[in-house]
């Protein structure tokens, strides 16, 4: 069994914790408006949506890093949009409601196009694996930066606009009246759900950016009563997740996402299974 | 706060193609109360959304003496998320704009007093999902207290509610009057629109608007009800009672 100190001590393992970190930090504070804005499946898609912009930026030379980016922002105004305009649901929709539609919709039409741009339009066989399944240990300080820049968004929307969000996802209808900015503030949630999920890609790939960014705060959800302390304990559950998960992987030398995810997931059954909210419904079922 | 809080003009409003609301004029004076009257459909939601600015009205012309307070009906809200009473009037302080600071000690204060004016200062501290549904309407007026606005839209606020959350709630109501503040009452309940200055009835477009000796007749009732009306007569009174399925997804 190696020491955890190596974590410390060896510098790829290194970077991949600070990365961890980084995205923690990100998955803490964002995580827990995704749980309770029910943007699970956004931030799930997000990622993925941005499939055509990776392979044409590997074609063309353009970073990857800000083709993904644009497709992601793009994604999230797109997703906006057609939840507020009622494109797909009732057109008495002014104020944001659920995006799930929008959701698939926009990201059926990004892996539609992703797939003729690598199959027919260019060759893109490595964007693929990097897109779906990232790699802890091979990241440049792009990824890096792009991660502390996006902690820090993360952290200063939350600080700004934390309290319309909670008034926008407790009562939309009463937060319009309000005369709150609403829909800005649902599209900059979206946006940095969006970009969190891209800076999430280099890590641990498309398919697992809900282990960092939703596991964490669906577990602490089980645990908490206020918003404040769903933030407290989903930023400490990711962090614990992810150097935990970190470890596991250098151990069994497998990649780092897969242990994160399978811990996230265990942590969350097992609280489903046993935690507060469990005891009170079998109270009440009792 | 005196003079007309609350003026209407011809007002029509619809969603795309489609008129949800025509020919509606009505007006009401700062300390009035006003009852808007209808059947699921019938147009009373969507007049409030165009008094608070959600929507453009395809037609005529809307006065409010200053940014309306509403208070939605508590099925719109998150049971589930978690704030406590205390938080959901705090909300109302996000009207006043600096809505990207925390909030201060004045605020907190504002809320933590309409808490108290609506009875559930004892309960600050709770999760909104787990007041009763009577409790849950006095936050969401708590919520709109908070506003300290002239004009105040209720929807439906009585719907649901235990008979001392009523008192209460109707308690304030007069209070609100008397500080001046116009009150516009969405309801169902015909008996209970006897009680209020004016009565709007609306049926996709305005029936009647008057006081409640002038709209509460037969007449006007059934024009805005329909089939949906039962009228009630014993000898010494008529009542009149309406059938409704509360299916508010439909409601406009």
């Amino acid at each position: 069994m190696p020491s955890p100190l190596d974590l410390a001590d060896l510098p790829f393992l290194r970077e991949a914790l600070l990365e961890l970190v980084l995205l923690a930090i990100t998955g803490g504070v964002l995580g827990a408006w995704i749980v309770l804005r029910q943007l699970a499946f956004f931030s799930h898609a997000a990622g993925s949506a941005t499939f055509p912009g990776l392979v044409a930026a590997d074609a063309s030379g353009v970073s990857p890093m800000i083709a993904g980016i644009a497709v992601a922002l793009g994604y999230a105004g797109g997703v906006q949009r057609a939840g507020r305009s009622g494109a797909l649901g009732s057109a008495r929709d002014a104020t944001p409601r659920d995006h799930g539609e929008g959701t698939a919709l926009l990201l059926v039409a990004a892996l539609a196009t992703g797939v003729i741009l690598a199959s027919d339009v260019f060759e893109s066989g490595a964007v693929v694996d990097r897109l779906l399944f990232g790699t802890l240990l091979g990241l440049d300080t792009a990824d890096l930066v792009l991660s502390a820049v996006v902690a820090a968004l993360a952290a200063a929307g939350a600080l700004a606009l934390g309290r319309t969000w909670s008034a926008v996802g407790f009562d939309p209808d009463g937060a319009h009246a309000l005369g709150l900015p609403a829909g800005h503030a649902d599209l900059l949630l979206l946006m940095l759900v969006a970009v969190a999920a891209v800076a999430a890609i280099p890590a641990v790939g498309a398919l697992l950016v809900t282990a960092i960014y939703v596991l964490p705060a669906a577990a602490a959800r089980m645990l908490t009563r206020s918003i404040r302390g769903l933030v407290s304990c989903a930023l400490g559950v990711a962090l614990a997740e992810g150097v935990v998960g970190l470890y596991l992987a250098y151990w069994l030398d497998v990649p780092a996402g897969p242990p994160v995810a399978v811990l996230g997931a265990v942590v969350c059954l097992l609280l489903a299974v046993t935690g507060p909210r469990a005891s009170l419904r079998r109270q009440a079922a009792a | 706060m005196n003079g007309t809080a609350v003026r209407v003009e011809q007002l029509a409003a619809g969603y795309g193609d489609e008129p949800v609301l025509e020919h509606v004029s009505f007006a009401a004076e700062a300390g009035e109360s006003a009852c808007v009257l209808g059947p699921n459909g019938g147009g009373k939601t969507t007049l409030f959304r165009v008094l608070l600015g959600e929507l453009e009205p395809t037609a005529g012309r809307v006065e409010l003496s200053g940014r309306p307070a509403y208070m939605a009906q508590t099925e719109r809200t998150r049971l589930d998320f978690p704030v406590t009473a205390l938080d959901v009037a705090l909300m109302g302080t996000l009207a006043a704009g600096r809505w990207w600071l925390p909030p201060r000690r004045p605020q907190r204060d504002a809320a933590a007093a309409a808490l108290e004016r609506v009875g559930l200062a004892d309960l600050a501290g709770t999760r909104f999902g787990e007041l009763s549904g009577g409790q849950r309407q006095r936050a969401l007026l708590a919520r709109a207290l908070v506003q300290d606005a002239p004009v105040l839209l209720l929807d439906e606020p009585l719907s649901g509610v235990d008979p001392a959350s009523a008192r209460l709630i109707a308690g304030v109501f007069d209070e609100l009057r008397a500080e001046g503040r116009a009150l516009l009452v969405a309801s169902h309940d015909v008996e209970s629109a006897r009680s209020f200055d004016l009565v709007l009835c609306l049926n996709r477009h305005q029936v009647a608007f008057g006081s409640p000796a002038e709209t509460l007749n037969r007449a006007a009732l059934q024009a805005t009800y329909g089939h949906e009306l039962i009228v009630l007569e014993d000898g010494s009174s008529t009542r009149a009672v309406t059938v409704q399925h509360h299916d508010h997804e439909h409601e406009s």
